[in-house]
This record gives structure tokens, C-alpha cells and sequence, in this order.
């Protein structure tokens, strides 16, 4: 299989400031400001109340951000989507568990990376959530 | 209500594709921020920063848009950006390039996806004792840099703009 060249990187002053662009396109049009950690309390009540629907009603949090398919979430779908157009159209797309900074430290083994990455995950949504970002 | 999924969506669409092309969302990319030796994300995110901060606030004076501002509360945001810090340094994602991660096939990126869904669940949990702690140390409610000292919000705008220019200078000059 031949090793396909991925696309030269778009410079990063003129991206950000496209996706400023974009942002006071939301804010003017939709009236929404970017987020996504609200994103992730739906789907744990989504989620929860599969398995216990009596506990996601009555909970003070999941009354405050109700587990609904909203505008954020949606949104969060858009970047997954957009990012895989990006990488199948530039060459980019690549299966990969292990990001190579991290191999470079700890080696290629992906299970030592995934729970690593999972309790970072668990750490960082709690932060953010207390945050209030 | 449809709509606003639809706008979600394409916004989300346009943003990922941005992210992903400039390459911010890889795990080299942002520990590279924060062990100080590649500063993309920053340039990126600072770039969006002020292009937004201008038009925000130009349309918000002719009266198109409205604001979107949080709530200062010191103690949960302190520790609450302790703890975020910490496990991005440890996840290398955040919770939007996550998703954008994911979709460039980095597998890594479902791991930390599973774990901010199990934070989010936890923080419901601890909500109610939350609430009337650590949720109200410090609360100075919804302020604003130009608000507490009293001047025009074009005047802070300005200077931001300033300052963002001359890091940029500086980091172009150290090739970080």
C-alpha cells in the first residue's frame, strides 16, 4: 500500500481566525455561542436513564441541563463529521490508538494509553463542568 | 427548534473541518502547548479569540446580538480549572476535539470520550453538595473586564488586539 502524503497543515492565524468568523456567524444567525461540554451531561443522562429513569428525573442536574438532542449537541456531531471530511479529503485520515508524542514516552501499547486517556477524560468533564465552560 | 439543529450542525461541520485541516486537535498538537514547545493551538485559538471578540461586540452595539456572559464564581472556577488542566494534560483532548479527533480516526479519542461522559455523570452526582459550597465561594456574579473598570468595552478591546499581536510576533520570532 502506498503511503499517501497528507496535505500540507493550513496555517493556524488564518484558521482561527476563520472559525472566529464562523462564531459571529452562530452568534448572528442562531444566536449560539460555541460549547460542548453540556454535551457530554445529555448523553450521561441519556444514557443513565436506560438504566435507571426514575433517578435521571428526580436529579437536580439533569433537571437544570435536560438530556435532549440541542443545538450544542448537534453541534459536537458537526465537528466529528467536519473533521473526517477534512481528513478523507487532505489525506489524512488514519486509524491510530496511540498519538506518537505519547508512544515516543510510553510506548505503542493502546491499552495503558486508553486508560490513561479515559480517567484524563473523566478528570477534565468534572473541571469543566465545575467551571462552568 | 429544528432549525437551531440544523445551524448546529453545519456550525459544527465548518468548525470541525477548520480543526482539523490546521491539525489543532491532535494529541501532539496540544501537549505541545502545554509542555511549551509547539503553540499552534495557540495561535489558532487566540486568532479566533480576537477576530470574535471585534465582530461580537461591533454587532452587540448595533444591536443585533446579545451577550453571553458567565457567572464569575472564583472557587468553582479556580479548582474547577485545576482539574481540567489536569486531566487535558492527561487525555491531550478537549471535549470538542475529542470529536474531532475521533473523526480522524484516532481511537484514543473513545476512551476519552467514555471517560468525560462517566465526569459528566459524576458531577450530576456531586451536584447537590456543590451547590451551596464550593458553586458559591467567591461569587462576584456576571461581570465584565470594561464593567469593573468602568471604561468603554473598545478600549479593552483594543488593547487585547495589541497584546495578542505582539505574542504572535514573539512566537513567529521564537519558532514555537
Amino acid at each position: 500500500m502506498s503511503k499517501k502524503l497528507e496535505k500540507k497543515a493550513w496555517n493556524p492565524y488564518l484558521a482561527g481566525a476563520l472559525s472566529g468568523v464562523v462564531l459571529i456567524l452562530s452568534v448572528w444567525i442562531a444566536g449560539k455561542y460555541f460549547g460542548a461540554s453540556t454535551t457530554f451531561v445529555r448523553s450521561a443522562g441519556f444514557i443513565e436513564s436506560t438504566f435507571r429513569p426514575e433517578a435521571v428525573e428526580t436529579m437536580e442536574y439533569f433537571q437544570k441541563q435536560v438530556p435532549k438532542i440541542d443545538w450544542q449537541w448537534m453541534f459536537v456531531v458537526g465537528i466529528f463529521i467536519g473533521s473526517l471530511l477534512a481528513a478523507i479529503t487532505s489525506g489524512s485520515f488514519k486509524w491510530k490508538a496511540v498519538p506518537p508524542m505519547w508512544e515516543k514516552r510510553f510506548g505503542s501499547g493502546a491499552l495503558l494509553r486508553g486508560v490513561v486517556a479515559f480517567f484524563g477524560g473523566v478528570v477534565a468533564m468534572f473541571g469543566a463542568r465545575l467551571a462552568d465552560g | 427548534m429544528k432549525i437551531d439543529l440544523i445551524y448546529g450542525l453545519v456550525t459544527g461541520i465548518l468548525f470541525g473541518f477548520l480543526l482539523q485541516r490546521s491539525r489543532v486537535i491532535r494529541y501532539d498538537k496540544q501537549l505541545g502547548a502545554l509542555r511549551l514547545k509547539d503553540m499552534t493551538i495557540i495561535k489558532f485559538m487566540l486568532s479566533s479569540v480576537l477576530v470574535g471578540m471585534v465582530g461580537i461586540y461591533l454587532l452587540h452595539d448595533l444591536g443585533l446580538v446579545k451577550l453571553s456572559i458567565k457567572t464569575t464564581i472564583l472557587g468553582a472556577q479556580i479548582i474547577g480549572g485545576l482539574l481540567f488542566g489536569l486531566g487535558w494534560g492527561l487525555l491531550g483532548y478537549c471535549p470538542g476535539t475529542a470529536a474531532g479527533a475521533l473523526g480522524e480516526g484516532r481511537l484514543d479519542a473513545v476512551w476519552g470520550i467514555a471517560g468525560m461522559i462517566v465526569g459528566a455523570a459524576l458531577f450530576a452526582e456531586a451536584y447537590p453538595a456543590m451547590k451551596n459550597t464550593v458553586l458559591t465561594w467567591g461569587n462576584y456574579g456576571k461581570i465584565t473586564i470594561p464593567g469593573i473598570l468602568g471604561i468603554n468595552h473598545w478600549i479593552i478591546i483594543v488593547v487585547f488586539v495589541v497584546c495578542g499581536l505582539v505574542l504572535f510576533r514573539w512566537l513567529e520570532k521564537k519558532e514555537l
